[in-house]
């Protein structure tokens, strides 16, 4: 196989030509999809997103799932919203922010790798607790009004680039090299693959799904501050099916949810796809009722075609 | 000393009926208003819709193989909505409307079996979508055109429809009585007494064991999931005649609970392991608790908050007893 031929095979070159297909539809048949302000809006909406889906590639690579991580954005958006509008320093707001999702995270990681619950289970009983918290912290009432100065981490710019989204490109570089070329980052990729042969190797099974979950809860954090000082508004339903955009996201960037495979690349372009469908569907004045549906089908067609290509070459 | 806590934590049955009899004393002595006749009988009727919903996902996660159906809430939000728009929008006959609501439910039930056992996608990502996907066309149906772009719930049904979820017999509700026991007799004698049941634990405990005793593994795990969906479809009816209204979103978060009560019930997540008897004791159980905690004015939000806490103890609880058990 050449070098052409093995990019065109690998579904970030599917996901990518996918997105160029809708940004060209939706530059034709509306007005406001090219314009500035619109692709700004877009890449802000998606950069808690991408930052989030670091997190999640790597825990489903694993062969795992973290349903919990919308209510820990929720949670982290509480935490950071009460301290931004207390007038404390957005930086004190980030460093708790990403501390409350590091301990959601790690105890999700706890419970899965030492009290031997599967996944699903254990984040999504932590969803419900964590949601339960939010509430009672937040006592039936929401924050508004955080004072502008304190927003500058999520409505700033630089470069005309929303600064979120300098964010995320920055963890996304970081993270890719690490799991592509550090020995923690392989380990993910062993453990998912063949979690006896890695164990017989020498990797720490325990540690390194410990490792993802947290990694993922403090990257919801730091998502959840972002969300905080973007919109200045936290309620008790914040974040709630952040989770399943996040899983849209890498699931259609081409991270096998059996594990051992995909990249942290391929899940930011699978958030872009889904940013832009939910876009163009409103500014097509598509009901947001129907946005469920069309993630859903995407998801299957993509694992579904995923599995067929397997086939084929298996043969 | 030992041996009895190993007695009281292995035997499952003997575990949760003593859990229920604990419960029952504490929220007796704490909360007013929970033990009287009425409270008690008036109960169950919460405990239908829940219940069919845990039997759905406790054959699901039987089936093994990842086995889980994060789906159905969402059935049930669709078909509630399909069942409310046939008679109050279109004005078909309740039983015609019915039938077409479970026919959904199926239908949604075997797209999800079919692409597990066919396409061999993992249940999780399956269902996940098909939560997706339900949602939004329950959301979808639900919109009324004459009223604008947002979906609206149906309650203009007539008198008759209200009887299976209002109607009382020997102040015992209807739909306890016609609705789930049968269900709930039918399922035990299909699990216990049957070559399917068989061959479902067989399934479920070991999947390349029961292949090369020529069991259709696939086939299988098809009719499992489109149970789910019909079960959903049942419980859609029921809480749709209960409330006298059909909202499109009235399944949301109800998986959770479905699978908190499947597994603590004893319904081993691995698959292949679990009795009805446990389901139905675990039904009784959370039922009662809710409505402990309703009793004593503590927020719906902590309900969910207490279930997360449940579920992850029974499994915990689950693991350790295996662990055991293999030493």
């Amino acid at each position: 196989m050449t070098n052409f031929q093995r990019i065109v095979r690998r579904r970030e070159f599917t996901v990518l030509i996918l997105i160029l297909i809708l940004g060209a539809i939706f530059s034709f048949t509306t007005e406001r999809f090219l314009s500035v302000s619109n692709i700004s809006n877009l890449l802000l909406q998606l950069s808690g997103v991408a930052i989030t889906a670091i997190g999640m590639t790597m825990v489903i690579i694993t062969g795992g799932i973290d349903v919990s991580a919308g209510s820990t954005l929720g949670m982290a958006c509480v935490v950071s919203g009460y301290l931004l509008l207390g007038g404390y320093s957005p930086f004190l707001a980030l460093v708790l922010a990403v501390l409350v999702g590091l301990g959601i995270g790690l105890v999700n990681g706890t419970i899965i790798a030492w009290g031997g619950i599967p996944p699903i289970i254990a984040t999504l009983g932590m969803m419900n607790l964590i949601r339960a918290l939010m509430f009672q912290t937040l006592g039936g009432t929401w924050i508004s009004g955080i004072p502008p100065g304190s927003r500058t981490i999520g409505l700033g710019k630089w470069l005309g680039i929303p600064i979120p989204m300098w964010i995320a490109a920055f963890l996304i570089a970081i993270f890719s090299y690490f799991l592509s070329y550090r020995p923690l980052g392989r380990h993910v990729y062993a453990v998912g693959n063949n979690p006896e042969a890695a164990r017989v190797s020498g990797v720490n099974l325990k540690s390194t799904v410990v490792f993802v979950y947290a990694l993922t809860g403090a990257l919801a954090g730091f998502a959840g501050l972002i969300n905080a000082a973007r919109t200045g508004i936290v309620q008790t339903n914040t974040g709630m099916g952040f989770e399943l955009d996040v899983i849209a996201a890498v699931v259609l960037g081409g991270t096998s949810a059996l594990g051992g495979r995909g990249t942290i690349i391929g899940s930011l372009l699978g958030a872009f796809l889904v940013g832009i469908i939910k876009n163009g569907m409103v500014l097509l004045n598509v009901p947001a009722l129907s946005e469920g549906l069309v993630i859903g089908v995407l998801i299957i067609i993509s694992v579904l075609a995923d599995i067929i290509r397997a086939r084929g070459e298996a043969r | 000393m030992r041996n009895i806590w190993d007695t009281i934590i292995g035997n499952r049955m003997f575990f949760l009926s003593l859990l229920f009899v604990i419960l029952f004393v504490v929220l007796s002595l704490t909360v007013p208003g929970f033990l009287n006749l009425y409270n008690l009988t008036n109960m169950t009727q919460y405990g239908v819709e829940l219940g069919l919903l845990a039997l759905a996902e406790a054959l699901v996660i039987l089936s093994g193989g990842g086995g889980i159906d994060l789906s159905v809430g969402s059935m049930m939000s669709l078909v509630a909505i399909v069942i409310g728009v046939f008679i109050g929008r279109v004005g078909l006959s309740p039983s015609l409307a019915i039938v077409f609501g479970m026919l959904t439910g199926l239908a949604a039930g075997l797209f999800n079996g079919l692409l597990v056992s066919v396409g061999k996608i993992l249940p999780l990502i399956v269902t996940l979508a098909g939560m997706y996907i339900y949602r939004s066309l329950a959301l979808i149906i639900a919109v009324d055109p004459q009223f604008g772009p947002n979906p609206m719930p149906v309650s203009n049904f007539p008198k008759s429809f209200y009887f299976i979820g209002q109607h009382r017999i020997g102040g015992i509700p209807f739909q306890v009585l016609f609705i789930f026991v049968p269900v709930l007799l039918i399922l035990h004698f299909l699990l216990s007494r049957t070559a399917w049941g068989r061959k479902l634990y067989g399934v479920g405990s070991n999947e390349t064991a029961a292949m090369f005793s020529g069991i259709e593994v696939s086939k299988v795990r098809l009719t499992v999931y489109a149970l789910s969906g019909l079960l959903s479809a049942l419980a859609a009816w029921v809480i749709t005649s209960r409330i006298a209204s059909a909202r499109p979103d009235i399944g949301t978060g109800y998986e959770l609970q479905a699978i908190t009560i499947a597994v603590l019930g004893g319904i081993s997540i691995q698959g292949g392991e679990g009795t009805v008897g446990g389901v139905l004791l675990s039904v009784a159980i959370i039922t009662m608790l809710n409505n402990g905690l309703q009793l004593a004015g503590i927020h719906q939000i902590w309900q969910l908050g207490a279930l997360g806490l449940v579920l992850i103890g029974s499994v915990l609880l689950n693991q350790f007893l295996i662990r055991r058990r293999k030493i």
